[in-house]
């Protein structure tokens, strides 16, 4: 894993609250990014209340991916008969 | 440690191995619409504008597929898997060295003294078939030697330094100008079948690295200004053989690119320009520029003008598009990463589709002037009148360069796939960040293979 320098590698707008990791320094725009970040790059030492956010964060992220699978498999759906019509037509 | 990965591996590789099938089966419904260089395309084909849809739905089909593996574990596994290899001796090394700095003395001499015509000179064979075509193939096939085999570095190395330091704050765009200017070079000239001319900018090439690396030093030239060390560089992080942590190892191809950092916009620039000087030479010999550059002579603008226009706004495009793909994959995955650090961790997902294109490009005129190579090897002074040739190349052969593009073109989409796993805690964000470098992809192979399909139209104005 090759972790980027907080200190040049990110840009946090001048009116923005960032979420700082109080481990690595990186920022984040919301709380369970953070959560995510912990559980990812600092996952050796963690208090219970992070685990628990952790759990939370991680739980709404399989939720969310669920819902971007369905649209990608749409997606895919709707390309594939997409090219299927137009080679059906075309040639 | 508490598990974020909570799919099993199983149902990833499964998923993985599908997408792969599903790939495979569209890219061979795409072989047979059209070829590259070379190949005829069949006249009853499908019309042009749905050959490049199917090119750019191949490409946004292997990005979602890609994007349904989403088990961090089997990311990390593909890209870290490496092995221990033997490190050549020093005496190999020497031997080898040596044997370079001979090719190029030989081949200078023999472009200055050999017959005339460009494909009986040995000079230009060496160059384009050998070098150019072959050598360059195994840089990102095999793995990167040009640092060892460098015939320039070899001597240069030997050479007294004045020892000046580079400046830093030109960084390495040194190399896009030196990489532009190579290439506008064999664009303009006649550079493959004029052996003298060949040998002239040899001389040349020769003359300005070792002045270069007497001023600065050896490892910032060939670090910072030298296009052609980085070039091969940058696709020996591509091959499966390189150097891990200073040990030669054997790994996936491409499975060192996700962890690659480029140094800055320079870096950046040069891989963006990489990918910009393989479509400029293709654009050049389309019936479109031909017209363009005929109506543009019509209203008084010298025609080197227009070319040299297209050049330097059409490299600029190609940056500021990348740019604009970073700044969308930032604003699209809500992060506080800055778009310049985007742009260098993606950049190198570029990578792959350039060697992919140069493949394409040059492995049929590498096998057809294979034989022609040995014949007037074997006698560089007084070659056979007319050497041997390749006859032909079997019809399945377009197939083959046009799967060299695909494959190309699928390396890079999981290579972005796992650079974005590499940098977003959440894996909606890691898809998220893809979006605009998957749009380029996209769009350039579009153009790509809208160049490919267009009838060669030779250059107007160029000798």
């Amino acid at each position: 894993m090759t972790a980027p320098d907080p200190t040049h590698d990110t840009h946090v707008p001048p009116d923005a609250t960032a979420h700082v990791c109080d481990r690595c320094g990186r920022p984040f725009i919301n709380e369970s990014q953070l959560a995510l970040h912990r559980g990812l790059d600092h996952a050796d030492d963690l208090s219970p209340d992070e685990e628990a956010a952790i759990e939370t964060a991680h739980g709404e992220e399989v939720a969310d991916l669920r819902r971007f699978r369905l649209l990608a498999l749409a997606a895919l759906v709707f390309l594939y008969f997409g090219f299927l019509m137009t080679y059906a037509v075309v040639t | 440690m508490v598990p974020i990965s909570s799919r099993p591996g199983h149902v990833g590789r499964t998923v993985f191995a599908l997408s792969l099938a599903l790939v495979t089966w569209v890219g061979v419904a795409a072989a047979h619409t059209g070829g590259l260089s070379g190949a005829t395309r069949d006249p009853l084909a499908v019309p042009t504008w749905l050959f490049l849809l199917t090119g750019g739905g191949v490409v946004g089909v292997s990005f979602l597929l890609a994007s349904f593996v989403t088990d961090r574990r089997l990311v990390d596994a593909v890209h870290d898997w490496n092995r221990p290899l033997p490190a050549p001796g020093r005496v190999l090394r020497t031997l080898v060295r040596t044997g370079a700095v001979v090719v190029l003395v030989a081949t200078v001499a023999i472009g200055y003294l050999g017959p005339e015509t460009g494909v009986r000179n040995l000079a230009v064979l060496v160059v384009w078939v050998a070098w150019w075509g072959g050598y360059v193939a195994s840089t990102y096939l095999v793995g990167n030697t040009w640092p060892t085999l460098n015939p320039f570095r070899a001597v240069a190395e030997h050479l007294p330094s004045l020892d000046h330091t580079y400046p830093d704050r030109l960084g390495a765009w040194p190399s896009v100008a030196g990489l532009l200017l190579l290439v506008w070079v064999e664009v303009m000239t006649p550079l493959a079948d004029d052996p003298r001319l060949l040998a002239t900018v040899l001389v040349a090439y020769t003359a300005v690295t070792l002045a270069g690396t007497v001023v600065v030093g050896v490892d910032d030239w060939f670090g910072e200004v030298d296009p052609l060390a980085r070039v091969f560089r940058f696709y020996g992080d591509l091959a499966p053989v390189g150097l891990v942590d200073g040990r030669l190892r054997l790994r996936l191809p491409g499975g060192e690119l996700p962890d690659t950092v480029l140094d800055g916009r320079d870096d950046v620039a040069f891989v963006v320009t990489l990918l910009f000087v393989t479509t400029y030479d293709g654009f050049v010999a389309t019936g479109l520029w031909a017209d363009g550059a005929r109506a543009v002579e019509g209203v008084g603008v010298p025609p080197v003008g227009a070319y040299l226009g297209t050049y330097l706004g059409g490299a600029t495009l190609f940056y500021l598009a990348y740019r604009t793909a970073s700044r969308i994959g930032r604003s699209r995955a809500a992060t506080y990463l800055s778009t310049d650090y985007l742009a260098r961790r993606f950049a190198p997902a570029l990578l792959p589709i350039a060697a992919g294109y140069h493949l394409a490009h040059n492995l049929g005129s590498v096998l057809v002037l294979a034989p022609t190579l040995a014949a007037v090897g074997a006698s560089p002074l007084s070659p056979p009148a007319s050497p041997p040739q390749l006859a032909s190349l079997p019809s399945w052969f377009g197939g083959l360069e046009l799967a060299a593009v695909l494959l190309g073109h699928l390396l890079a989409v999981w290579v972005a796939h796992a650079t974005a796993y590499d940098l977003f805690p959440s894996r909606l964000q890691a898809v998220r960040s893809q979006y605009g470098v998957t749009a380029v992809m996209i769009g350039y192979t579009m153009l790509s293979l809208w160049i490919v399909a267009e009838p060669y139209v030779p250059p107007p104005f160029i000798t």
